[in-house]
């Protein structure tokens, strides 16, 4: 069984009666168990995921209607609630938290049929960009184990990448969809604010974050936008579109486009050998008739400060809720008082989240709001503009997703600002509301490198041909696991 | 600048217990000595955009009936109330 295949492909395969679902889904819950001892991208296996699959084929042989999606092994970021599954967010606080309810997303892929086949790890609460931050250990890179996937959304992008799973749902709050999509090699897409709704995705910073897709190609990224995107009752943040098909005209190409190079994203910091990747991209989308020019945009080099600032504000009044009293872990109340009773109750969390809770109650509070807070937020104002600015002159803007190769698991976890400096080139997606979204274009020395296109508001279809012009110049080796 | 007190005292008031003390004082007070880049971001005049919702865009308000008793789902409850610590 040919595990490698696109969403696409898969959906014609099983059509023209190639495949059956069961036995696609045997064979990708059999990869699971066999790989996934070494690459840790699942918290849980779905143990129904094959019997749902004979479902599907029974309704294929009986002529019954089959949603768009054919039975399609899906995996999903732990922090989407999937009714009656565990929803753990890589928590211990939330070990045994069953969710009572679909996501939106979570509903409209039922409705297409496709088949879950686990929940995969993360950092905890979403606040990493490495997966080491997961309370049931890191994910590895399936390119070199030794190495950090990438974050929040690491198990997702393992999945997808080491053949788990034909595509995977993650969140992204400041990159991580395009940071975990970057290093291993596969394609991440973060949606127009609005885009998709966040109903039953467990919140860590409302305003910014966004779920989204990490598949195999640029078309299976348009065709899951098909599914996902649109207007929710229960998310007022929602934006209407209208009926849009991100898949046509997907190969429309990009000659006579403009395109920005950030040069705030390619400059101090930069590993050499993804600033080479960067210009050997920056010609190809010339050569694809595509007119490319230097753009600076001040605000990035304040962008990971604002975007830490408001999303550990954020975090602080999100994370309030797991005093361990609605729902959480059994710790009897007996013999507490009120408050020490939350405290102890708390020690449950990770290290990152109760630093980022502290952040969060210190950046916006009396006395230090105006330093913090209300400067962090005029940041994000002036940087919109100036994006607004640059999207005056130019279709799309480009830089490397991220400034650096994949480094090893453990290298960068004591030091919480190396990690930060990290998110520089993905969080101004975030403070603006843009979509974005990372493409594999090389591979140095065993590790990949993900180039990230940037485009106006509302302009998701038009970013998604982009991507598919510069994804149709690249042609890479195959993960080697 | 942000003293060890200050970060303490953030933390006693959020209701967390921290361990490790030194070691966790420190990267946080690393943390926030980075957020002070935005003093040189020159946007003190900047206006910042809160975004108007108007009421016709909330959904409308309105009981929906939801079948399960998911306060059955509670670790600790009674009736309709859920058990909580004594508060004093």
């Amino acid at each position: 069984m040919n595990l490698k295949i696109s969403a696409l492909d898969y959906v014609n395969e099983v059509k023209n009666g190639n495949i059956s679902v069961e036995d696609f889904v045997f064979a990708t819950i059999e990869r699971i168990k066999k790989i996934d001892g070494s690459l840790h991208a699942f918290l849980e296996v779905n143990p129904q995921a094959v019997e749902n699959a004979r479902i599907i084929d029974k309704k294929i042989k009986s002529g019954t209607k089959v949603g768009d999606c054919f039975g399609m092994p899906i995996s999903i970021k732990d922090n989407i609630c999937i009714k009656d599954s565990k929803t753990t967010c890589a928590s211990k606080m939330l070990e045994n938290f069953i969710a009572p309810y679909d996501a939106t997303v979570i509903s409209k892929l039922k409705e297409q049929d496709a088949i879950f086949v686990g929940k995969t790890n993360l950092d905890e609460f979403a606040m990493g960009l490495t997966t080491e931050f997961s309370a049931y250990g890191p994910s590895r890179n399936p390119w070199n184990p030794d190495y950090v996937p990438g974050g929040s959304s690491g198990g997702s992008a393992v999945s997808v990448s080491a053949y788990e799973c034909v595509a995977s749902l993650g969140s992204d709050t400041g990159g991580s969809v395009r940071n975990p999509a970057s290093f291993c090699s596969v394609v991440g897409f973060k949606p127009t604010y609005g885009l998709i709704s966040r109903y039953g995705l467990i919140s860590y910073a409302n305003s910014i974050e966004q779920i989204g897709p990490i598949a195999r190609t640029v078309r299976d990224t348009a065709f899951f936008l098909n599914i996902l995107s649109g207007l929710d009752p229960n998310d007022n943040t929602t934006i209407d579109l209208g009926k849009q098909d991100f898949l046509e005209d997907i190969d429309s190409g990009i000659a006579g486009k403009k395109i920005g190079v950030i040069q705030e994203m390619i400059g101090e910091g930069i590993d050499p050998t993804v600033l080479s990747a960067t210009k050997e991209a920056v010609s190809k989308l010339e050569g694809l008739g595509a007119t490319c020019e230097d753009i600076s945009i001040d605000m990035v080099k304040y962008s990971v400060a604002s975007y830490y600032t408001i999303t550990a504000t954020e975090a602080g009044s999100n994370l309030a809720r797991y005093d361990n009293l609605r729902y959480g872990y059994e710790f009897p109340v007996e013999g507490y008082e009120f408050n020490s009773y939350i405290s102890k109750a708390r020690t449950k969390f990770g290290p990152e989240v109760i630093r980022r809770m502290i952040l969060g109650g210190f950046v916006p509070s009396s006395g230090q709001a105006g330093k913090y807070f209300l400067k962090a937020l005029k940041v994000k104002s002036k940087l919109t503009k100036e994006v607004s600015e640059a999207f005056k002159k130019y279709d799309y803007l480009v830089a490397p997703t991220v400034p650096i190769l994949p480094f090893k698991i453990g290298e960068k976890i004591d030091d919480p600002v190396a990690l930060f400096l990290v998110d520089i080139n993905t969080v101004i997606a975030n403070l603006t509301g843009i979509p974005s979204i990372s493409i594999p274009f090389s591979i140095s020395n065993g590790l990949p490198i993900g180039i990230q296109l940037l485009a106006k508001h509302n302009d998701d279809k038009s970013l998604l041909q982009a991507a598919r012009a510069l994804e149709t110049t690249v042609k890479l080796p195959e993960v080697p696991i | 600048m942000v003293n060890e007190e200050e970060i303490e005292q953030v933390a006693k008031l959020m209701k967390i217990d921290v361990h490790d003390h030194k070691e966790f004082v420190e990267k946080v007070h690393n943390m926030i000595n980075y957020f002070d880049i935005l003093d040189s971001a020159g946007v003190e005049d900047e206006e910042f955009q809160i975004r108007d919702l108007p009421l016709t865009h909330l959904r409308t308000d309105r009981h929906i009936p939801y079948e399960e008793k998911l306060i059955e789902r509670l670790k600790h409850y009674k009736g309709t109330f859920v058990r909580a610590p004594k508060m004093i």
